[in-house]
């Protein structure tokens, strides 16, 4: 019980070391706590704003981070702690596709039944879950600047997306990344390197 | 990498953090109990692991069940013939209850029973 609680302490810890980041520190982000629930503290909530960038929806972004959190713990609860961060992300970029492939399937049943359209013959809208929290993105001071950022790589194709996400947000290296995305570490370069000549044009208000 | 590169990188990295940091309370409860559910769910994964080599040796104790049959295959009339000539102190069939006719001819009702088990499709 004792353990238990020094674990959620050190878990308490890495929520706060998270909250603290105020800067764009990624030393701060890079030390791996030596627990997982530490660890999960410490990266859930980037996990559910990757995941959110991916989805478009907090929902689903709710349910990939929920499943990756499982997967990890049940399938690599025991590696070793420093292999958690790519096998974290690679599990969550697996469960994000995996979402949009269901979401894809579900709109072409949805047409195949005649639910695509209405009576006029006109496209009905694709059913998603209610979503009626309030938007997270008002609350930020930036927030025009982070809609910008997030329209932009919803426009790249997912595999560019992955790459910037996980190696410029995330500042996973580039064989973390080539790990997480299961490919090797120069298709991340080069999926890289198209992001932000896609992005550099996207956001040229920025410059 | 040019500076306007850095400086979209940087950006994009600060935001993103700084988003993830200003996750609405709400959202916020709700990671932590998902959190909380993955971390308890290792005992029900340990009980599923003692819970599959159970439930297949069960497959396997139904399936040996079904394909063992009590008793064997039936004896041929030779055996059975060879069986009673060879043990004469084999008590005979109860007289009271068996019926006399059949221990006149042991051997041809064991021959009868033979041919019936052997060809079911003559009926």
């Amino acid at each position: 019980m004792e353990h238990e609680d020094a674990d959620t302490d050190e878990a308490e810890k890495g929520v706060n070391a998270s909250l603290a980041l105020d800067s764009a520190s990624l030393d701060d982000i890079r030390d791996v706590p030596a627990t997982m629930d530490a660890f999960l503290a410490s990266i859930e909530r980037r996990a559910w704003r990757m995941a959110e960038i991916h989805l478009g929806n907090r929902e689903d972004a709710l349910d990939a981070v929920q499943d990756a959190m499982m997967r990890l713990v049940h399938h690599y609860g025991a590696k070793p702690a420093g292999e958690w961060t790519p096998l974290f992300w690679g599990i969550l970029r697996r469960r994000i596709v995996d979402l949009q492939r269901r979401r894809k399937v579900r709109s072409i049943v949805v047409g195949w039944l005649g639910g695509g359209k209405d009576d006029d013959g006109d496209e009905l809208p694709t059913w998603e879950p209610a979503d009626d929290s309030p938007d997270p993105s008002g609350r930020l001071q930036d927030s025009q600047a982070y809609g910008d950022i997030v329209a932009a790589l919803r426009n790249l194709p997912r595999r560019q997306r992955e790459a910037f996400t996980l190696r410029i947000m995330e500042g996973l290296d580039v064989a973390e990344t080539a790990a997480a995305m299961g490919c090797s570490d120069g298709s991340v370069k080069t999926h890289l390197s198209r992001a932000m000549h896609a992005l550099r044009e996207q956001l040229e208000a920025w410059r | 990498m040019s500076q306007h590169d850095r400086e979209l990188e940087r950006r994009a990295r600060e935001l993103f953090l700084r988003a993830s940091h200003d996750v609405d309370p709400a959202m916020s409860g709700r990671l932590r109990a998902a959190r909380r559910t993955a971390l308890s769910r290792p005992h029900a994964s340990a009980a599923r692991r003692l819970l599959l080599p159970a439930g297949a040796f069960a497959v396997l104790a139904l399936a040996s069940l079904i394909v063992w049959q009590p008793g064997g295959s039936p004896p041929s009339p030779a055996s059975i013939g060879a069986a009673v000539e060879s043990d004469p102190n084999d008590l005979p069939p109860d007289a009271d209850s068996a019926d006399p006719a059949l221990y006149k001819d042991l051997q041809f009702y064991s021959w009868l029973a033979y041919n019936d088990t052997k060809s079911p499709s003559r009926k």
